[in-house]
């Protein structure tokens, strides 16, 4: 269009080679400072999207750091939604990331490679506080082909799922037992897509990454060189969604749907489940009273027993000028105390040992809220990370097109899921 | 228009004046568009990724690009982007114009309304056009309400396709429809009223008249449209998802080099070659429409 | 001119509403969501086209969520500083490609053609690279900075001031005016619509850019609208109703500052500023 520039939402491509070269000259030379130096100097702390709702909160946590260490100084950054990986791409390139960032595993994994993440477990200053957090939380940081754990564990995740007990009852499925199992959530929408007639799909979306792990197929070897994911249990899995695609149970533009495009579809009572967060549940009371009303929370369903989680997680910059104080503002933002008052404010739960044992997580004070809180609580014991976090999105993009092919019978599960693998690995070995 | 010569510049300025002219313009669009761009040139060659340099490897980013099913799924739909919309940007905006030009009470607010389009951003307008083709949305509600069955816009490679090139065209009639408004305002109407008074019918009054008055306009239009049109990435991102469409076959070549050139594990030298082939070919599709008028030239 | 009859009028009429409800249309129907209160369903087919109970809470959900205020002075400052930049440096340049005649004018007026061609997507790093370098990262500055003088806009000029006919300076030089007295006395005023065209492309150009601001701007003090708008959008807070407030708000001052200056628009463009 006309003005080019603006006509680029959402791209970024290129980072110059003067990157390499500018992020190792001038002020940021070296492994910056002492670990175990001493609790000084101005940093910058940054934030994923949490400014919008919980400005006040954040600024109350950085004066009180402020003021147990005063000659700390902690400028906040907050950054939009979306394109937060070029945002971080761009500053990691140019040697300008904040001191403590925050970031997901999969972010975590090539800024790690890249060397411009601190490894926590290497420095006793960082590794010390290991024992407060929950073990599984720990390791969800330690990253494949990298000794260490690159990031202090944050806030976690389940993933639930939501289901529309009024479309359950109209297709005559018993809306108190909503599927368990793959088998059942198979048989469930086998039933759905006859009675509606195809009018009503049971999902929005094609199978991901999450649903090969939890239906118990193995994702990739065990030293996450290769993707293993073709294997005959996979091949099932995917037999079995193009069964139900091609009755109609799954929504008309499946295909194509992003998260935020299938959750709008379950909003407007289109299908019939959808997995979400815990916190989508305001979202329903505000936008869509009449489904709320017939609303149904449940867990994904599984065949291993073992749920799954995302992990949010705070590193802290390799080259920092003042890691002592990047550490302990990244321990305290990270600690048990407010971790657990974070997590009284929003839909989220800790990470920190004995947290998810209180009676705020443990026992249903009978409002809705509560009711899914110590579902989801529940479920978090024994949950893993299933996304491979070596897998970019580059390669995501790979799976859902191949999974698409085969859904549309231009391929055979078998071959799709192959060449899906075929090019996963190539993409995993360039890297 | 037959080339006019330059004004004689006066002999005292005449070394340096023109260069302190440019310099601002020059000046910025070397520092912060060609020299990046040089960089570009520089990595196709290299396999430099988001967070590490790369080294020299010749040719092999290009010779990835023909065993890359994407590419040619991109390749495909870019230029099929150009072949469909660029007659359209072309014609369309001109019978906006024709039909917005005599001053008739009301027409100023029309012809602004008209613009309301252009000056909204493209994520505003691609996300509005998404409910409207929705499976229910508000195309399909009236559809069904005509008795018709309703249409997947959003379900089908071909459909999605077509739907983004449709909102391009929206898009763009006011922004070309000016560029002619503003030709057409050189057209001596005279020429109209004699043609009128010859009892030439408006369809042929339009080809003999006003399409030989305009035709350089037309050139322009063309050449910025199909330079747009080649290089679309929002329009079928935003609608077809950023996994490009079913299967990825809705994949346009700006978008591919979006997908393997960003976020971390981004293979910007791969991203970069493809950048260079987008290049090459919106300067030959710009060269050949401005072959069409050899009497106009930009540079 | 010869007279239209009625029957003419109302097909032109016609026509011209017919084109109005498909460009004006999809905005309202935003419009409206923006206006839909918290107990109003808003996923009902069909859809409801009014508001039951119109109410401006989201709009004032959106000033509580982000400082929209700070944000749109930001985009104010940008845009209006990209408008000065781009009417001066794209004036300048494009007067001395169409009417100055001096060596090295081919490849200056090639080397705005190839700008024009770059996949802008593909250097923006390098550009960030470039602002660390001159060390205005994180200023509104930087956001000005590469699109200040775009390629498009001196082409335009450039082709505004070719039009003019040479024999109105050629009084000028024998005067002894010289080459800026010229510029500013008798090109400039010849080509008002043309600068009228430049500075609404550069205040909407400004005004919607995304992706820049993003990458270059890190402290939410200094966000444009675009980018703070982008809050209302998040996991943590996703209201269409809001988002579609949010949008009406980054949409509406262009359209207001459109509708105010479109009779000068029209007129400078009616006066044959640009043509190819």
């Amino acid at each position: 269009m006309p003005i080019s520039r603006r006509a680029t939402a959402a791209i970024l491509p290129l980072l110059l080679s003067s990157m390499a070269l500018t992020s190792c000259n001038g002020d940021d030379g070296g492994g910056g400072s002492r670990p175990d130096g001493a609790i000084e100097g101005e940093i910058r702390f940054q934030t994923w999207n949490l400014r919008a709702n919980f400005k006040d909160y954040f600024n109350g946590l950085v004066d009180a750091f402020e003021e147990k260490y005063p000659d700390v100084k902690v400028t906040w950054l907050d950054q939009p939604a979306e394109n937060y990986a070029e945002k971080l791409s761009a500053d990691a390139g140019s040697g300008n990331l904040p001191d403590v960032v925050n970031v997901s595993p999969d972010l975590a994994h090539p800024l790690a490679k890249a060397g411009v993440l601190m490894n926590l477990d290497q420095e006793k200053a960082s590794s010390r506080f290991r024992s407060e957090y929950t073990p599984e939380a720990w390791k969800g940081n330690a990253l494949p082909g990298l000794d260490g754990t690159y990031a202090f564990p944050w806030y976690l995740n389940t993933g639930p799922m939501f289901y529309n007990k009024a479309l359950f009852r109209k297709a005559g499925l018993d809306p108190a037992k909503p599927p368990h199992t793959y088998d059942a959530l198979f048989s469930a929408a086998d039933t759905m897509a006859s009675t509606s007639g195809g009018t009503v799909a049971t999902l929005a979306g094609t199978p991901s990454i999450e649903d090969f792990g939890r239906y118990g197929v193995t994702l990739m070897n065990d030293d996450a060189t290769a993707f293993t994911y073709n294997e005959s249990q996979g091949v099932e899995l995917l037999t079995r969604y193009k069964k139900l695609y091609d009755k109609g149970g799954l929504d008309g533009q499946a295909l194509t749907n992003t998260p935020e495009k299938a959750g709008q579809k379950f909003l407007e009572q289109k299908v019939a489940m959808n997995p979400g967060s815990a916190h989508d549940l305001e979202t329903f009371k505000r936008d869509a009273p009449s489904l709320y009303k017939n609303l149904g929370i449940t867990e994904a369903p599984n065949n291993t027993g073992k749920p799954n989680m995302y992990v949010m997680g705070l590193a802290v910059k390799e080259n920092s000028e003042h890691k002592a104080a990047a550490i302990a503002f990244a321990h305290f933002i990270t600690n048990r105390k407010n971790q657990e008052s974070f997590a009284h404010k929003v839909a989220i739960f800790p990470s920190t040992k004995g947290s998810l044992d209180k009676p705020y997580w443990t026992k249903d004070d009978g409002t809705d809220e509560g009711r899914v809180r110590v579902a989801s609580a529940k479920l978090l014991k024994g949950a893993v990370n299933y996304t491979p976090v070596v897998m970019s999105d580059e390669m995501k993009t790979v799976l859902q097109n191949e999974v698409a092919k085969a859904l549309q019978g231009k391929k055979s599960p078998k071959k799709a899921l192959d060449d899906a693998v075929a090019q996963s690995n190539q993409l995993l070995q360039q890297g | 228009m037959s080339r006019r010569p330059a004004a004689p510049s006066s002999r005292t300025h005449r070394a340096a004046s023109p260069w302190l002219f440019l310099l601002p313009g020059l000046g910025v669009v070397s520092a912060f568009t060609l020299y990046p761009f040089l960089t570009t040139v520089y990595q196709a060659f290299t396999d430099t990724r988001t967070l590490t340099g790369g080294s020299w490897v010749g040719l092999e980013n290009f010779r990835t690009m023909l065993d890359d099913e994407q590419f040619t799924v991109g390749l495909r739909n870019s230029l099929l982007y150009v072949v469909m919309v660029v007659p359209c940007t072309v014609v369309l905006p001109l019978l906006l114009a024709l039909l917005v030009r005599k001053q008739i009470p009301g027409v100023t607010f029309f012809r602004a309304a008209f613009y309301t389009p252009v000056v909204a951003s493209v994520v505003v307008v691609s996300l509005i056009w998404g409910w409207m083709l929705d499976d229910r949305g508000l195309i399909n509600g009236i559809l069904t309400f005509l008795g018709a069955s309703p249409v997947g816009f959003l379900g089908d490679q071909w459909l999605l396709l077509f739907s983004a090139m449709a909102l391009t065209v929206w898009k763009g009639l006011g922004y070309y429809m000016i560029i002619y408004l503003a030709a057409l305002a050189n057209v001596e109407p005279e020429l109209h009223e004699a043609a009128a008074v010859d009892g030439a019918g408006a369809v042929r009054r339009f080809l003999s008249v006003t399409v030989p008055a305009v035709r350089s306009t037309m050139v322009l239009v063309g050449a910025l449209s199909s330079v747009a049109a080649f290089k679309v990435f929002s329009e079928v991102y935003l609608l077809a998802g950023p996994t490009g469409g079913p299967a990825g076959q809705d994949t346009t070549l700006v978008m591919l080099v979006q997908r393997v050139g960003t976020g971390l594990n981004g293979r910007v030298g791969y991203a970069s070659a493809l950048s260079l082939v987008v290049f090459a070919i919106t300067l030959v599709l710009m060269l050949l429409v401005l072959r069409a008028d050899r009497r106009e030239e930009l540079g | 001119m010869t007279r239209m009859s009625g029957w003419e009028k109302a097909l032109r009429y016609l026509l011209l509403l017919a084109v109005l409800a498909l460009t004006v249309g999809p905005f309202l129907w935003q419009l409206s969501t923006s206006l839909k209160s918290t107990t109003e369903d808003i996923y009902t087919s069909p859809p409801a086209f009014l508001p039951a109970h119109p109410t401006l809470d989201n709009y004032s959900g959106v000033a509580d969520i982000v400082p929209v205020w700070d944000y749109a002075l930001n985009s104010l400052k940008v845009a209006v500083a990209n408008v000065l930049t781009n009417c001066v440096g794209a004036a300048m340049a494009g007067y001395a490609l169409a009417r100055l005649r001096f060596r090295g004018r081919k490849a200056a007026g090639l080397a705005f053609v190839m700008a024009l061609l770059v996949p802008l997507e593909s250097i923006i790093i390098a550009q960030f690279t470039t602002m660390r370098d001159l060390e205005l990262n994180n200023t509104l500055i930087a956001v000005v900075l590469p699109g200040a003088v775009s390629a498009l806009n001196v082409l335009l000029m450039r082709n505004a001031f070719a039009q003019l006919p040479y024999e109105i300076e050629e009084a000028a030089v024998i005067d002894g005016a010289n080459v800026w007295q010229r510029f500013v006395r008798i090109g400039l005023p010849a080509v008002k619509g043309t600068l009228a065209v430049v500075a609404i492309f550069a205040f909407m150009g400004a005004w919607d850019d995304f992706l820049w601001p993003l990458i270059v701007l890190s402290d939410s003090d200094k966000f444009t609208l675009t980018v703070g708008l982008n809050y209302l959008h998040g996991t943590f807070a996703n209201n269409p109703r809001l988002v579609a407030a949010g949008t009406i708000i980054a949409v509406a001052p262009l359209i207001v500052m459109f509708a105010c200056l479109q009779r000068y628009f029209f007129r400078g463009v009616g006066e044959g500023a640009i043509k190819g």
